[in-house]
């Protein structure tokens, strides 16, 4: 209840928006996830209360985040900063949602949440203000790649909202950074609407400093042959959850998702996914990888669904873990939910340590055991990073991994 | 395309132990209080510690709930609409099974169960288990002479009430789960095995269980105890008459198997399953667990799970011994509106340990069938393996499969691969089989015995013939 007084005290009932009136509503029905349900059975209950312990921050400070160095080829969004962008060129066009829009879009969403599946976007919604969210249409070809920023300021609680509508015909590269400051809490709702025959790279890189909490949720709605490529990394949050809802709506689309965690110290961070195939011909091809080291927690839950509709389906998932410390813990569940008779789905999972062959192999050439492990650690990085767009040039994720602690 | 229709066809075959055995029973009134349970225990003239432990186990069932985790769904049991005790009628003590009552004798030939030594065809000992009561045991004084105990539980607890107390419910304890404190609280009979140590049991050993009357739920309780370098296979099958009405099967399975010991525990369950429109049949039940106690020692699952309406069954594994093994190869065949849910547990605490579990689904009509597995590597379990193979197969659009598989490790230096495919029959084979002259229904039948050949390589040759032929029954039928 107390995130609840909390939004209340911080905001009179006549400023807050329709939205955040009705997810207010229905949070107060359930003021924390169940414990006890699948989604959250798992989850630390500490760093969740900790995580919704700082004040709400609306405003954020100025920024002392160093971002990469911004390039001209690419557009540049950061939400929360007020910023307007109406680009209307020769091939293409990124303007704005209008209000009634992006109200209209989102109310719908809520029709469709589900009390545990979806807390995270409630209490997103509940605490975004008008200025934290973002609502995009994106139209047109050889669109620029476009990255777009959310972070949490030092010892607050900040949420920032993305809304995308990708026109039909479009193709975009779209990079998603969400940064956590020193003790602090971010939370990321991304709802994005991809029309007939469109595509797009998607990349999530998160990772936070010191005691930093992210709750991450990204639901994705499919029309039919539209491709939606996710490639994400979460590391260095002291908690974090990403959470993927994917519904391929009529079907005849194409989904590939490789995501990764990397979890140390005493960190905990997880990844839910749920894919949905509403329609027949639908593909799917996703694989997570954890990494836990030290003290940490890494978890995996996907789930593939599909009802009898979705004959000719074909999915597979894989869920590939390395325990790196006696007293890490991995926890992974990939899940199969099957009514049609006429489809190939597969899952699997692994939990291991680094291949000790490999690594004597290498060793017996003369290359140190520290050497070694990383090498075999950055093949196993790479398949993921190389996923990601955009980032390759800016970012340095895989030096980020492998030499920072 | 395949016809549906036909494939449809093809798993329909009725159900063949539906018949009642018209004998006079012993029942006691319906429902469940500490009365209920005190009587039992007299009637079965149990010592004390017995009835501490049930009444113990009644208190904490009063304080749980009924799991609903599981991907089943079926109308409320009512737990005070069930007899909790009933047995034929048949004189105070049975010196011979001369003395057996000839209808209970002739119920378990039509099963193909032969109980009358002179039958004694297979080098099998027969436990038999009519309602709540076992009947009868076979080659009894062939395995005495290799000091192998087979009797039933309530007799093992009159003759060898130190082991009993010794070891009852070390593997499940009674508050382990709902349908576990259940059974703890009013099981009524079972089998009990105790194999000493260095031996070889010189036959399979063979439980039957036949549920007859419709209002009396059972609730049996088996205890195998392998002694160090001992080893014993154990076959379990299981029948029911028809009946409108859900009759409750809660039984509990217990193992402990000592250094370098091993046990196979195989199962034929073919308990009635209900009619086409999911009226009737048996709600099963069960939790089965091994404990592999001592250094390198095994245990070995093997189900084919054919009937009941809803199957909450998760034979598992608690490998605590050094280099311990376990297994588990299942076949789960749903058809209907039956409900499947079920898979297996394998808990690594100690190093070295090792564990596969093969399981094969099958779901067909309007059937549910779902795999549920928990693999988990302790802090302990150091070089400890795990391999995991689910193969669904899907008849007809109406069925449903699905996986959930539990992963854990706490170990670095262990390993778990899992790995689930789902497919149907597929046409090209079943185009090939046909234009070589195999008929329709045959091919069909091939391609189901193949994907389960895996798991009917495990079961002991009794069984693989049986099981093969359950599976041809549900599989032969109106094609032509």
């Amino acid at each position: 209840m107390e995130i609840i007084e909390k939004i209340k005290t911080n905001k009179s009932d006549d400023n807050l928006t329709e939205i955040q009136k009705i997810c207010l509503h229905k949070l107060q029905a359930s003021p924390l996830p169940n414990p006890k349900s699948e989604l959250w059975r798992l989850s630390n209950k500490s760093k969740l209360s900790n995580f919704l312990d700082y004040s709400i921050n609306e405003k954020d400070s100025k920024f002392d985040i160093p971002y990469p160095k911004n390039s001209q080829s690419t557009i540049r969004l950061i939400i929360g900063e007020n910023c307007q962008i109406k680009l209307i060129e020769k091939n293409y066009s990124i303007q704005q949602l209008s209000e009634d829009e992006l109200q209209k879009y989102i109310k719908e969403q809520i029709t469709f949440f589900k009390q545990n599946e979806n807390w995270s976007d409630l209490l997103n919604l509940s605490l975004s203000c008008k200025n934290n969210i973002l609502g995009l249409k994106i139209n047109g070809s050889k669109i620029p790649p476009i990255e777009i920023f959310s972070h949490a300021s030092c010892n607050s609680l900040n949420a920032k909202t993305l809304v995308i509508f990708l026109e039909k015909n479009c193709a975009i590269e779209l990079l998603q950074v969400n940064l956590g400051k020193e003790n602090s809490s971010l939370s990321q709702s991304t709802f994005f609407c991809l029309k007939e025959n469109s595509s797009i790279n998607h990349g999530v890189v998160s990772y936070g400093e010191n005691r930093s909490n992210l709750l991450n949720s990204l639901n994705v709605i499919q029309q039919k042959n539209s491709t939606y490529n996710l490639g994400s990394l979460h590391f260095k949050f002291n908690y974090a959850r990403f959470e993927i809802s994917i519904k391929q709506s009529a079907g005849n689309a194409k989904t590939n998702i490789k995501g990764m965690q990397i979890t140390k110290k005493d960190e905990q961070i997880s990844t839910y996914t749920k894919i949905e195939f509403n329609g027949p011909n639908g593909f799917l091809d996703q694989i997570n990888k954890s990494l836990a080291d030290d003290k940490s927690h890494a978890i995996f839950e996907g789930s593939i669904i599909v009802p009898k509709i979705a004959q000719r389906t074909d999915a597979s998932q894989l869920s590939r873990n390395l325990l790196l410390s006696n007293l890490a813990q991995i926890d992974t569940k990939p899940q199969l939910e099957i009514i049609a008779d006429d489809v190939k789905c597969k899952h699997g999972a692994t939990i291991s340590q680094l291949n000790e062959e490999e690594l004597f192999y290498m060793r017996t050439r003369g290359i140190t055991l520290t050497e070694a492990s990383k090498l075999q650690l950055s093949s196993y990085f790479q398949e993921i990073i190389s996923f990601i767009p955009i980032s390759k040039d800016k970012w340095d994720l895989l030096d980020k991994l492998l030499n920072e602690n | 395309m395949v016809n549906e229709n036909l494939v449809k066809d093809v798993v329909k075959e009725p159900y063949k132990y539906g018949f009642v055995t018209d004998i006079e029973t012993e029942k006691i009134e319906k429902g469940l209080n500490e009365d209920i349970i005190k009587l039992i225990s007299q009637k079965k003239e149990e010592p004390k510690f017995l009835l501490d432990f049930r009444l113990k186990a009644f208190k904490k069932w009063q304080k749980m709930k009924e799991p609903d985790w599981a991907a089943l769904g079926y109308k409320k049991i009512d737990y005070q609409d069930i007899i909790y005790y009933s047995a034929p009628k048949q004189k105070e003590k049975i010196s011979s099974l001369d003395e057996v009552d000839p209808k209970l004798l002739e119920t378990f030939d039509k099963l193909g169960i032969p109980l009358t030594e002179q039958k004694k065809l297979t080098n099998v000992a027969v436990d038999a288990v009519f309602d709540s009561v076992s009947i009868a045991t076979t080659f009894r004084e062939e395995l005495a002479e290799h000091g192998v105990i087979f009797c039933s539980i309530s007799e093992a607890v009159k003759n060898h009430a130190d082991l009993i107390e010794k070891y009852l419910g070390t593997v499940v304890p009674a508050s382990d789960n709902y349908f576990a404190a259940l059974n703890s609280a009013v099981f009524s009979d079972g089998s009990f095995v105790y194999i000493p140590k260095g031996v070889t049991c010189p036959m399979d050993l063979s439980s039957y269980f036949r549920i007859n009357s419709g209002d009396s739920g059972q609730f049996e309780r088996t205890l195998i105890i392998a002694e160090e370098s001992s080893s014993v296979s154990y076959l379990e099958g299981c029948t029911a008459p028809m009946f409108d009405t859900n009759t409750l099967h809660a039984a509990v399975v217990e193992l402990i198997a000592l250094d370098d010991a091993s046990i196979k525990y195989s199962t034929v369950q073919n308990w009635y399953a209900g009619d086409e429109e999911g009226i009737g049949g048996i709600f099963n039940f069960v939790t089965k667990r091994g404990k592999c106690l001592g250094k390198r020692s095994k245990i070995s699952w093997s189900q084919v799970e054919t009937g009941s309406a809803i199957t909450w069954k998760y034979p598992s594994c608690l490998l605590l011994g050094e280099e311990s093994v376990g297994e588990f190869y299942s076949v789960a065949l749903t058809n209907n509106l039956q409900q499947a849910d079920t898979g297996t547990k394998m808990i690594h605490i100690g190093p070295k340990t090792k564990s596969t579990i093969v399981s094969k689904g099958i779901s067909a009509g309007n059937s549910k069938n779902s795999y549920r597995g928990l693999v988990k590597m302790g802090t302990k379990a150091t070089g400890s393996r795990n391999y995991s193979q689910c193969d669904s197969m899907l008849i007809g659009d109406q069925a449903s499969a699905n996986t959930f598989p539990y992963i854990k490790s706490q170990q670095p230096n262990s390993e778990i691969e899992h790995e689930a495919s789902t497919c149907r029959i597929s046409e090209d084979q079943l185009f090939y089989l046909q234009s070589r002259g195999i008929e329709f229904e045959e091919a069909v039948s091939m391609m189901v015995s193949g994907f389960c050949r895996d798991v009917f390589n495990q079961l002991p040759m009794e069984f693989a013939t049986e099981a093969d032929k359950l599976l041809a029954l549900k599989l032969e039928g109106s094609v032509g």
